[in-house]
């Protein structure tokens, strides 16, 4: 298809809040979609689903650094592992979670940043690597270790969390916004050389050759 | 004209097949009757006093559209009426999408409303008048939208102009080249409107709305599916591809809905129309409007049926089954046509951005379903595919009494027509099974027979061993006791 760089965000008007896109990612039944209502719930200004809970939008940050979060839930079904890179264009950050239960979501959380990073190069979009269902540290197949020992070796943010308990949730999520203010901030002082602000400028740049 | 020349193609008459001009030579009813050199004389005059038609009356258009803008009169009167000249005009114009006329607009600059004397172009008068009135009506909403913003909406509005100009000459480019162009367009307009007009971002977005919608309605009918893209293709490839699927069940998607109950398969028909609708629309954003209004009837199905919010993990299955189910025409024409031409902003994000990447993902997924993406064996999935057998079958049990006797009937029949054909092969296979066995049987007798025959060659032996011999090994024969003799007893 047709533009693949033409990510909308950041570089909204001053006043603007910028929009930042986040997808889950994950196997089925990991909790993807409970972590992100669990998030948007909490918080009442948010505008909660009236049908579905699979997009949802939250406003984060405040005064000059206020942004809108969009969270992309994506369909975990091993069977659309292959389409799935679709969601990915435009992503400002990607939520891989997993199951600290089932080792094999744990698996496929790294084969699902494998299958990202061959669409964004690392380092562009925020990636968080999330442990759900810590309520059931009982039957634990993946120990806080080995999640955290992966998150670093790939530079990935790390947390486990329990959406059903409502532990952790709104801190992972505030960790990726962190994140992306704190780049965002950082892309608007540099002047030249930096790589986001020559992806983002280069557009500006045709449209006004365009214009006349 | 076309009519005309119709009627004569089933009288004919030897006078009616010369030159109009009587010049002696065949005419031809591709030149009106006339003969080539008759033709290309009067098409050049025609052609002149058209050039000239035209000219006359795209300014007298730009006169109209600008005063339209100054002040609130309406401009519709005066469109209806150019219409009449438009229809004469069409009586000349012979052949459509001729090159020449383009070239001779490319040559004639700064005319500005060109773009309408293309439009009443084509071929049609019927559908070239609807679309024109539909233009002509968010025409003039638009400017009445703009003139809301004063100084800020006469700049938008001439940058508009400018661009449709500018698309117009870039007719002949690739498509790739043209939404890159209409791309630059929607981030300029942005940024001026920003930087320049000051207009806060709500406003903005507002702005862009009608943008996108004054230009695609005008440049729709040139860069939908255009001709120089294989898009039609497409078209047609998803579309045979979907009705080869028509056997995939809800359960093999595992798709969370119930169609059983009313209201869940009230929401599926609504959903279809939805899907099916986004083709009539003209710009790209009421196309997304239409995914996101279907989509909506999905989340709600899955909601009635499984009594919870749907999620993702259940949304995607539900999409792929209804685009099976309402096979929307001219799918990827339209998915290509938002993607080239909706503003980005609403792709990459945002709810209707969503719900479109969802619609890709699940073009994507039906083009490339194989067997294991529906648990299937790969057998199945190729019998299915193939239209030899279908999985209804299996469920000829479960018929629901109303069912038609006759088709009840055809399945039982069917079912057992495919049973005696397994039979068939099995007994086929079997027999040539038992061939083979006898061949290879016969043949490793032979081979054993011939082994033995050359291990153990017969050799006759001279018999060089008297009888008497036998027992010449025994050694110890002098200590057996004599033998008994035979004795005679008186008595």
């Amino acid at each position: 298809m047709a533009q693949a760089g033409g990510v909308p965000c950041p570089e909204a008007a001053p006043g603007q809040p910028c929009v930042f896109k986040l997808v889950l990612l994950g196997s089925s039944s990991v909790g993807k979609s409970s972590l992100a209502l669990r998030y948007v719930k909490n918080d009442f200004k948010s505008l909660l689903p009236t049908v579905g809970c699979a997009f949802f939008t939250k406003e984060v940050g405040s005064g000059a650094a206020s942004a809108r979060l969009e969270i992309w839930d994506t369909a975990g079904q091993e069977k659309y592992h292959s389409i799935c890179h679709l969601y990915f264009r435009g992503a400002n950050a990607a939520l891989l979670v997993y199951d600290i239960t089932k080792k094999d979501s744990f698996l496929d959380a790294q084969r699902w940043l494998r299958d990202l990073e061959r669409e964004a190069p690392p380092g562009e979009v925020v990636v968080m690597l999330v442990g759900n269902k810590t309520d059931l540290g009982g039957q634990r197949e993946v120990t806080f270790q080995e999640g955290k020992e992966f998150a670093e070796s790939h530079r990935l943010l790390f947390a486990e969390a329990s959406a059903k308990l409502n532990h952790q949730v709104t801190e992972v999520f505030s960790a990726v916004v962190r994140e992306l203010l704190r780049r965002e901030e950082r892309k608007s002082q540099a002047q030249t050389g930096d790589r986001g602000l020559a992806l983002t400028g280069a557009p500006a740049g045709q449209a006004r050759c365009c214009a006349h | 004209m076309s009519l005309k020349s119709e009627r004569r193609g089933i009288h004919v008459d030897q006078s009616e097949l010369l030159c109009k001009k009587g010049c002696g030579y065949y005419g031809n009813p591709a030149w009106q009757g006339f003969c080539s050199k008759c033709w290309r004389e009067e098409y050049h005059r025609a052609r002149q006093k058209q050039i000239q038609e035209d000219w006359e009356l795209a300014e007298r258009l730009q006169r109209e559209e600008e005063e339209a803008f100054a002040s609130s009169q309406s401009s519709q009167g005066a469109q209806s009426l150019t219409f009449s000249k438009f229809e004469e005009k069409k009586t000349n114009e012979k052949t459509r999408k001729v090159t020449t006329v383009k070239k001779f607009f490319s040559a004639s600059s700064r005319v500005a409303s060109k773009k309408e004397n293309q439009e009443a172009k084509a071929p049609s008068p019927s559908i070239n008048r609807q679309t024109s009135i539909e233009t002509d009506r968010v025409s003039k909403e638009f400017i009445e939208f703009l003139k809301t913003f004063h100084k800020t909406g006469q700049e938008i509005y001439k940058q508009t102009k400018m661009f449709l100009e500018t698309m117009h000459y870039k007719r002949d480019l690739s498509i790739e080249e043209q939404s890159e162009c209409t791309q630059d367009f929607y981030q300029s307009v942005t940024e001026r409107m920003q930087t320049r007009g000051k207009v806060p971002p709500e406003k903005v977005e507002k702005i862009m709305d009608q943008i996108e919608k004054y230009i695609m309605t005008r440049l729709y009918k040139y860069v939908f599916c255009p001709e120089t893209t294989d898009d039609e293709k497409k078209d047609l490839a998803i579309q045979k591809r979907i009705r080869a699927l028509h056997w995939v069940t809800p359960q093999m998607l595992c798709v969370p809905v119930n169609e059983e109950i009313s209201e869940v398969s009230d929401m599926v028909v609504k959903a279809i129309t939805d899907i099916i609708e986004m083709d009539s629309k003209r710009v790209p954003r009421d196309k997304l409007a239409c995914i996101t209004k279907c989509s909506k009837h999905i989340f709600n199905a899955i909601k009635i049926t499984k009594n919870e919010p749907a999620s993702a993990d259940d949304f995607l299955p539900t999409l792929i089954y209804i685009v099976l189910k309402g096979n929307p025409p001219r799918l990827q024409s339209n998915i290509q046509y938002i993607t080239r031409f909706c503003n980005p902003s609403r792709l990459m994000t945002g709810e209707d951005g969503y719900y479109f990447t969802n619609l890709c993902c699940a073009v994507a997924f039906i083009e490339k379903l194989d067997a294991q993406s529906l648990n299937l064996s790969q057998e199945d999935f190729d019998r299915y595919m193939s239209g030899q057998t279908s999985p209804r079958k299996q469920e000829s049990e479960n018929w629901s009494p109303d069912a038609c006797l006759g088709v009840k009937q055809m399945y039982k029949n069917l079912d057992l027509l495919s049973q005696l054909n397994e039979r068939q092969e099995r007994i086929m296979s079997e027999a040539k099974k038992l061939e083979k066995d006898l061949i290879e049987w016969t043949d490793g007798i032979a081979k054993e027979v011939q082994d033995i025959v050359e291990k153990y060659p017969l050799e006759i032996k001279p018999p060089n061993q008297s009888l008497a011999a036998i027992d010449s090994e025994n050694v110890e024969n002098d200590k057996l006791p004599p033998p008994l003799q035979p004795q005679v007893y008186a008595g």
